[in-house]
């Protein structure tokens, strides 16, 4: 099983400072929610831990299948290629490659690259819509279709730990639920460390194991368990209107 | 009363410019069609490689078409080194468009001066068995000098449209432009990606030189004639597509063949192009484009 560390992590965009010394983990095989509302950081968090933005402090481990490293300073396709795999927020596929040509690229990754032909086929029986459109422009789908395709994209890379960054947004509620669910299945299938940040309450606690919630880059609160986070008085005022 | 013999080899005449054509504009497809690069100076590579093969030619008497393939390679790092230097001063401070243009332009001028400089501003021709000769069938008329070069464009065609269509790198060219970031979370540098892309369009060069000197003699700025069709062609057969870009250049090279063999010369590339740009009024994503 395989686990990511973060400790201290302060980080930012110019002279504006998003994460404030935040230490967090996702330990292994676990499903973790990062809890908040936008602008308090969660995508930044995860954008340090792909390595696409270059913390100022602090360090981010990751421990996968018994060996450990450091991730603060690697290159992003280093990160990839060690087994951590992200559906970054807005989904971001190749809107002109069709939906094949899509899991194809994500499958670059060079141990993924001998099982491509296997992880298509998982991908169309998991998510049959993909099937059918498998020539189709990716950016002619639907939100929740482009939304299976790149979580499906992702997982063409084989990781060990999968970053979801909010999977909900621009989503019907109906399409919401389902992607969630899906979620869970696939990381129960592939046995999966997950991280998803999410400002759907309601959702991202119907899947995880344990949360953080988020508040101006800290971390204000941890839940150990979803019923801690879902009785927390600062959590009812703050997110869910109560 | 026209003849149909006489429109008939004017359209296969043109079926094998078209096809020339596009073994120069390929380049561009690649640079400008796929990583949005505006390489202006391609044509001015083509023309390097017209004179490689030149020299060869006739230095060791080695066959032109070979002559082109065996300085492909070096023509394939010379890109590698263009596109880092283009990258370096220009695309990493995202300023590419303008002053890209401005720098390729400079690339242009100072390829041409270089060519000016170490081969003289003569006209160069090779040879070849193929290059006096043509076959006839059927009352058509087809120049060696023509049908080569033809059926060399089209195997190159074909063959880099495989490598981008199956190859893992080739995909992630056709990506690159589209989200960069993206690509990053797939595990591939998108710079690594332009770089070889730009060196395997600048190796085109080398073959489309070949094929140049192979159709007419060669002087130092006559890479300039093409810089327009061979854009013309990549916009209106769709960003991105060979085919689409091979389509285009077959009808700009049957419409100027048909213009200048039944009318007048001067107006064929005028006619050629009004008779192309319409399709951008109809097909704003080009002829074969990927359009959403």
């Amino acid at each position: 099983m395989s686990s990511l560390s973060i400790r201290n992590l302060t980080a930012g965009y110019g002279r504006v400072r998003v994460l404030a010394d935040l230490s967090m983990e996702v330990r292994g095989g676990e499903t973790v929610a990062l809890l908040g509302t936008n602008g308090n950081g969660k995508s930044t968090l995860m954008r340090c831990v792909m390595g696409l933005l270059k913390p100022a402090a602090g360090s981010i481990t990751a421990e996968i299948d018994g060996r450990t490293h450091e991730l603060a300073g690697a290159e992003t396709e280093e990160i990839v290629g060690l087994g951590i795999a992200m559906v970054p927020e807005g989904r971001r596929l190749f809107p002109r490659l069709s939906v094949e040509e899509n899991l194809t690229i994500g499958a670059s990754r060079r141990v993924a690259r001998r099982s491509l032909a296997r992880n298509i086929d998982f991908c169309f029986e998991t998510f049959p819509r993909l099937k059918e459109r498998r020539s189709q422009l990716a950016g002619s789908m639907s939100g929740g279709e482009q939304q299976m395709l790149a979580l499906a994209r992702a997982l063409m890379s084989e990781p060990r730990i999968l970053l979801v960054d909010e999977p909900s947004v621009g989503l019907a509620p109906l399409m919401v639920r389902r992607t969630i669910e899906k979620i869970k299945e696939l990381k129960e299938e592939k046995r999966l460390t997950v991280l998803m940040a999410e400002q759907n309450f309601h959702q991202a606690l119907g899947i995880a194991d344990r949360g953080y919630v988020i508040v101006q880059g800290r971390i204000v609160f941890t839940g150990n368990s979803t019923d801690e986070l879902n009785d927390n008085e600062l959590i009812k005022k703050l997110y869910m209107g109560l | 009363m026209v003849d149909p013999l006489a429109v008939l080899n004017a359209v296969v005449a043109g079926v094998l410019l078209g096809g020339f054509y596009a073994a120069v504009a390929l380049g561009i497809a690649i640079a400008f069609g796929m990583l949005d690069i505006p390489n202006l100076a391609h044509p001015a590579f083509v023309v390097v490689g017209a004179f490689a093969t030149w020299l060869l030619n006739s230095h060791f008497g080695i066959d032109p078409v070979l002559a082109g393939f065996l300085m492909a390679p070096l023509f394939f790092l010379l890109g590698l080194a263009l596109y880092r230097l283009y990258h370096i001063c220009f695309e990493r401070r995202g300023e590419a468009s303008l002053q890209g243009l401005a720098f390729f332009f400079g690339v242009l001028f100072i390829t041409e001066v270089g060519l000016v400089l170490s081969a003289g501003a003569d006209y160069r021709s090779v040879s070849a068995p193929y290059i006096g000769a043509s076959l006839s069938f059927a009352g058509m008329v087809l120049p060696g000098r023509m049908l080569v070069p033809f059926v060399v464009s089209i195997a190159m065609i074909g063959l880099l449209h495989r490598f981008l269509a199956r190859s893992f790198t080739g995909r992630a060219i056709l990506a690159v432009s589209q989200d960069q970031t993206a690509l990053r979370l797939m595990g591939v540098s998108p710079i690594r990606i332009k770089t070889l892309a730009f060196g395997l369009a600048n190796a085109t060069a080398s073959i489309a030189g070949a094929l140049l000197i192979i159709v007419e003699p060669v002087e130092p700025s006559i890479g300039r004639d093409f810089i327009g069709r061979a854009f013309a062609v990549v916009v209106l057969g769709g960003m991105g597509s060979f085919y689409g870009m091979l389509l285009a250049s077959l009808i700009l090279g049957i419409t100027e063949s048909l213009v200048s063999d039944m009318w007048n010369p001067s107006w064929a590339p005028a006619i050629a192009f009004g008779f192309l740009l319409p399709t951008l009024a109809f097909r704003s994503g080009g002829l074969l484009g990927r359009k959403l």
